[in-house]
């Protein structure tokens, strides 16, 4: 097995750059940890040369794909019994207030968004959203309602540092449906249950020591050797 | 009796030849005795209600199209374009690396990373393939987002233009021709056959006017399928079976009497009075693939 990364990881075990396995013809299977497997970002290539050289790779393109785009992740991972909320994908403000009561989370389906959401608590801050986030109605959004807290955890392997135990949940379901590595979700508590609500890069920064240490021990667990300090 | 849904933007009428052609996809399916609707953006949560989806706006996987494709893909309707095609179709670095692996003839063409954009390496690529070279980004479509660039300076404006969206971008020897030979096909078979002109004085098929956002578009010359060379129809379905069985349009070059593949493009313009001109059949044909 190959650990491609390019977050300084804690393993006792050789971690390749992305720049260099993307020149090598490597055979095998392949784990690759990015904070970022966004579309045609160097996260993304890895796990494409890796399928292009007929190995084995986690994530996949299909999964790194699918997991920045909020009603795949949802339609997804709903299909394999995470929680989710309704949602709609539109560009049309008189059809989600047909839909769905304030305040709702509105997400980007657009190719150059990729970090937040907005919430629109009444009709002008939804017309703002929409034409911000559709990029003047070029684009689509999915909206979802937002009826509890929106909580952000960062997510390695599925694991993550979070307390709240439905989140964990959320989080192992998404891993265990999309087997994204690193990312951060976004979960809506309601009711005394955790929603997944969307899904986006971890940006570097975001990356904590301790993140660095449950991450390097995620792909020790992952690679079947044992973690060493 | 299959229930069609055809995922369409607003611009898909925009021009009245693409939306004859949309009108004829209905006709005909209607005519062999099947549903057909336009879906827009708003109707997505309708797909449930169809058994295949034909999308005809543009498929990018960060576009809504891909969330159509795929959404009606996991819930197992029949989908022209597939979320493969789409994948490998929109993302050239993909697909070149796909002819690379599988022998598919194309224009000699090499990718270059954001981090290995450094003199030395343009000196080299300037080198190996001549000037000018053109350079692509990965998700090029319609003849945009491909440029050709003479020297450095531009080389460098270009590829951080292309560097914005894609951590890697492609390079490719300036091959020029009169016209691309369009070879539409269909689950493995060919559907039509075009030449695309080149404007003239111009070196690719669709050109910006300077200072304006509208396309010059060269001719489009129609041939009957039967007629087109053997050899061009031959590659054309080589470079779409490494990709899978959809609703392809093939662009190859003719150099010296060889074939190259330019590129494989899926969802490909279907306009009246164009690439019908010699096959009328193509219509029936899509649409009994996507009720079968």
């Amino acid at each position: 097995m190959l650990v491609v990364s390019n977050i300084d990881l804690k393993i006792n075990k050789p971690v390749t750059k992305p720049s260099e396995f993307l020149k090598s013809s490597f055979r095998g299977f392949v784990l690759n940890v990015n904070n970022d497997y966004r579309y045609m970002k160097t996260g993304y290539y890895v796990s494409l040369h890796a399928e292009v050289l007929g190995d084995e790779v986690v994530p996949t393109t299909e999964n790194a794909l699918d997991a920045y785009r909020p009603p795949i992740l949802l339609t997804r991972t709903a299909k394999n019994g995470a929680p989710i909320m309704p949602f709609i994908v539109t560009d049309s403000v008189r059809q989600i207030m047909a839909e769905f009561a304030f305040p709702v989370a509105v997400f980007p389906v657009n190719p150059f968004s990729f970090n937040g959401f907005r919430t629109a608590e009444n009709r002008t801050a939804l017309y703002r959203a929409v034409k911000s986030l559709s990029m003047n109605y070029r684009y689509a959004v999915c909206v979802q309602p937002l009826q509890g807290e929106m909580m952000v955890v960062k997510c390695f392997f599925g694991e993550c540092a979070c307390e709240d135990n439905s989140a964990r949940a959320v989080a192992r379901k998404v891993y265990e449906t999309l087997k994204i590595p690193v990312c951060k979700l976004y979960v809506q508590r309601f009711n005394g249950g955790a929603y997944l609500c969307g899904l986006q890069p971890l940006k570097m920064e975001e990356i904590t020591p301790s993140d660095v240490d449950l991450l390097s021990k995620m792909v020790s667990r992952f690679s079947g050797k044992g973690w060493s300090d | 009796m299959t229930r069609i849904a055809c995922f369409v933007e607003k611009y898909n009428f925009s021009n009245s030849r693409e939306a004859e052609a949309l009108q004829n996809f209905k006709q005909t399916a209607e005519r062999l005795g099947h549903e057909f609707h336009f879906m827009f953006r708003g109707g997505l949560s309708e797909i449930p209600k169809y058994d295949s989806v034909f999308i005809r706006a543009t498929t990018d996987p960060l576009y809504t199209a891909y969330v159509v494709s795929k959404t009606a893909w996991e819930l197992g309707l029949k989908v022209v374009d597939d979320p493969v095609s789409i994948r490998v179709c929109a993302n050239k670095i993909h697909q070149y690396s796909l002819f690379k692996k599988y022998g598919v003839p194309h224009i000699p063409t090499i990718f270059l990373s954001k981090e290995e954009f450094h003199h030395r390496q343009i000196a080299e690529i300037f080198e190996v393939f001549g000037k000018p070279v053109v350079i692509k980004a990965p998700y090029t479509s319609f003849s945009r987002y491909v440029e050709k660039v003479s020297c450095e300076t531009s080389f460098r404006e270009v590829a951080k233009r292309f560097f914005r969206r894609s951590d890697y971008i492609v390079v490719q020897k300036f091959m020029p021709s009169r016209f691309d030979w369009r070879v539409g096909v269909l689950n493995g078979e060919v559907l039509y056959v075009c030449k695309y002109m080149m404007p003239k004085g111009k070196w690719k098929h669709g050109v910006k006017k300077r200072g304006k956002p509208s396309f010059i578009w060269g001719r489009t010359v129609t041939l009957k399928r039967n007629n087109a060379p053997h050899r061009l129809k031959e590659t054309a379905l080589k470079a779409c079976n490494i990709i899978g069985k959809g609703l392809y349009g093939v662009d190859i070059k003719e150099i010296n009497g060889d074939y190259v593949v330019v590129e494989v493009n899926d969802n490909p313009s279907i306009y009246k009075g164009q690439e019908d001109l010699r096959d009328k059949d193509i219509y029936e044909k899509i649409i009994r693939f996507l009720s079968e």
